[in-house]
């Protein structure tokens, strides 16, 4: 029964990986994709670590009272805290950029008279509040973790006397003011659509395009109706132009299903804010220019990743060959999506931030961010930086298309390089 | 302007490899000039650049007095090209993939409903050009294709292989269409052959290629007359020392 078994598992081994779009695509891209994948998240987690750590806390005391300052002193312990007495928290807002912080707590008046109430005459009624303030941007997933910490020292606090003897009341401090009552975690439903939902889908979303464009042109050459076409009487340019803009339209309405499909998800987050918060003004929710803005981005990076996978189709002999080509492209799309959705742009260092933005898909997942917030000169920077990128792949692959480049040029894995390669059978 | 193509001292080159070495030939209007030799001899790299998909590393090729090079597109509206391994499009019935081609050659509808009825004819498919191309047999898809290429009456049909891989049959009928077409239309072709059979009952002059080179060029009957052979497969082997 299993007689040639060994010999056929070795030839099978030795096809397989003597391949070199296999070798490529199975064994080296993960090797090189994962530890930068790894390395990605691993500096993603400490940045927001260190930032929690090195992180200055104002504390509004305007109690005074005894218990007020015993909370300091334990706060103190753990904290980097500065305090500030007998004043209003929109004052403190001032003073948050010159401590270098995004975050303040206030020990109302009154915080030592419940505390001393609560513990003389166990009453679960009276309880000591204080406020949590905390600024909110949106910008990564990690930006929460500050007021996370608030809430687990609270709970510390609270072992030392009685279970909920101190309450935390939270507000969200967004585009510089007061929103009092808006739970920064109440938030967290949105910016979790901001910095998972979109860039996963952007980058699902460029992946089926670019496999749709690649396999139209391979097909061409698989089924062997290139030839034919090349040599009918018409301009070669539309051949181009006709693949494109049938890739184009799938990507197009790809991308209207997309925002109609986005504004619904983000729709279903934002029912557990309160309905007098406007999320549009507050900048949690794009407006009109911003959707505007996000679906050209969307549009410009899909057209330059259609472009890019008919030019490396172009080279491949079939439609294999043209998905395991484009796959090159892959760790483009994902390392700068997956980068972004736990980081903000401007928190990364200066030389990987010049890397993601020259990659332009990156572009339609900063733009995403920027709108939110109300940037809309980052994005439209972006759109024109995508633009000029595209136009230059797309004059490469015409110029392809009219040469017999189209026929002729293979890409060669052994040495990496492109260079023309004609069996006997076709001559 | 007397001759359908005239091929200059054509020079093709793939990196190191000489596909065609200094080749020169002429085809006279409405003549049938078949090209023949082995695997590898050029004639498809021959057909190809008459058929502007590639250049000529040096020389000329001209098409009716055209350039291939330089007035590509003319040439492209006075040829037709059927490939050795064309194809067609697996998801588009026959009918749909006929009046797909026609309206690259004319946008008159009267015209693209004539051509694709006669390519209807030509292809002898009858009610099966309703169906999608992958349901097709090889033979079938052939004779979609030769229809193809002739249907826009073209003054030059370039023809690579047309019975390639083709049963007795389905290469007879694909030969009848090709004659009977060339003597009612006036159509000069260029085609080529592996089949020294089919050359010989198809084409009036041949030219025998080998590495790249004609080593021997005429009427059929002229060629066997000359190197006292029975037919062209002896001619050839002649030629080129195998006997």
């Amino acid at each position: 029964m299993f007689k040639g078994f060994v010999n056929i598992l070795m030839k099978e081994l030795k096809e397989l990986l003597r391949d070199p779009k296999i070798f490529l695509g199975m064994i080296i891209i993960p090797v090189i994709m994962f530890p930068l994948l790894g390395a990605v998240m691993n500096f993603s987690v400490q940045s927001a670590l260190e930032k929690v750590e090195n992180a200055t806390i104002i504390v509004l005391n305007n109690d005074e009272g005894n218990y007020s300052k015993f909370f300091i002193n334990f706060l103190n312990l753990s904290l980097r805290i500065i305090v500030i007495t007998n004043t209003t928290p929109e004052e403190v807002l001032n003073s948050l950029s010159k401590y270098n912080t995004t975050q303040f707590v206030e020990i109302p008046y009154g915080f030592s008279k419940n505390m001393t109430q609560h513990i003389q005459t166990p009453n679960q009624d009276i309880t000591a509040f204080i406020n949590f303030y905390a600024v909110f941007s949106g910008s990564s997933m990690f930006e929460q973790i500050g007021s996370s910490a608030i809430d687990g020292l609270v709970e510390q606090f609270n072992r030392n006397f009685a279970p909920n003897i101190v309450c935390t009341e939270k507000s969200a401090i967004i585009k510089e003011k007061i929103q009092k009552g808006v739970d920064p975690s109440m938030l967290s439903g949105l910016m979790i659509s901001q910095s998972i939902a979109m860039p996963i889908t952007i980058m699902i979303l460029l992946q089926v395009s670019m496999q749709i464009a690649a396999t139209s042109v391979a097909m061409e050459k698989e089924e062997k109706t290139l030839e034919t076409l090349l040599s009918l009487p018409m301009d070669r340019f539309a051949i181009l132009m006709g693949k494109l803009s049938g890739s184009i339209l799938v990507a197009a309405v790809g991308a209207l299903a997309y925002m109609i499909g986005f504004n619904y998800y983000l729709g279903s987050f934002t029912t557990t804010i309160p309905s007098e918060v406007d999320l549009v003004s507050l900048g949690l929710a794009p407006s009109l220019i911003g959707y505007l803005l996000l679906g050209i981005s969307l549009f410009v990076a899909l057209l330059s990743a259609l472009a890019l996978a008919v030019i490396m189709s172009a080279f491949a002999e079939d439609v294999r060959s043209a998905q395991s080509m484009i796959g090159f492209i892959y760790p483009l799309i994902f390392i700068p999506s997956l980068l972004l959705m736990f980081l903000d742009v401007n928190s990364i260092p200066f030389i990987l931030r010049i890397i993601i933005y020259a990659i332009p898909f990156s572009h339609p997942v900063i733009a995403a961010k920027a709108v939110t917030m109300g940037d809309y000169l980052t994005a439209f920077w972006g759109i024109i930086y995508v633009t000029a990128f595209t136009l230059v792949i797309m004059y490469i692959a015409s110029r392809l298309f009219a040469t017999e480049k189209i026929l002729t040029t293979k890409l060669k894995f052994k040495w990496l390089k492109i260079r023309r390669r004609t069996s006997v059978e076709e001559l | 302007m007397s001759s359908a193509i005239e091929v200059t001292s054509a020079v093709k080159r793939f990196g190191e490899i000489l596909a065609l070495d200094n080749l020169s030939f002429r085809i006279e209007l409405g003549e049938i000039f078949g090209l023949i030799g082995p695997n590898g001899a050029g004639k498809t790299t021959a057909l190809r650049i008459a058929s502007t998909l590639l250049l000529p590393t040096s020389g000329t090729v001209k098409v009716f007095g055209l350039d291939v090079v330089n007035d590509s597109a003319q040439v492209r509206k006075v040829i037709t090209y059927l490939p050795e391994e064309a194809g067609v499009y697996r998801n588009l019935s026959g009918w749909e993939y006929l009046k797909f081609m026609a309206k690259f050659n004319t946008e008159n509808k009267h015209e693209i409903d004539r051509m694709v009825e006669e390519a209807a004819e030509i292809s002898g498919l009858g009610e099966r050009l309703k169906d999608k191309a992958k349901t097709y047999s090889k033979g079938m898809k052939r004779r979609l294709l030769v229809a193809r290429a002739l249907m826009s009456k073209p003054r030059l049909a370039i023809l690579d292989e047309p019975t390639s891989g083709l049963d007795v049959l389905h290469s007879y009928h694909v030969r009848e269409i090709i004659k009977r077409h060339v003597k009612e239309e006036r159509v000069t072709v260029l085609l080529s052959s592996h089949n020294m059979l089919e050359v010989e009952h198809l084409c009036d002059r041949v030219a025998l290629l080998d590495k790249g080179k004609i080593v021997a060029k005429g009427k059929p009957q002229e060629l066997k007359e000359r190197f006292e052979s029975e037919n062209l497969e002896e001619v050839f082997a002649k030629v080129v020392g195998l006997v």
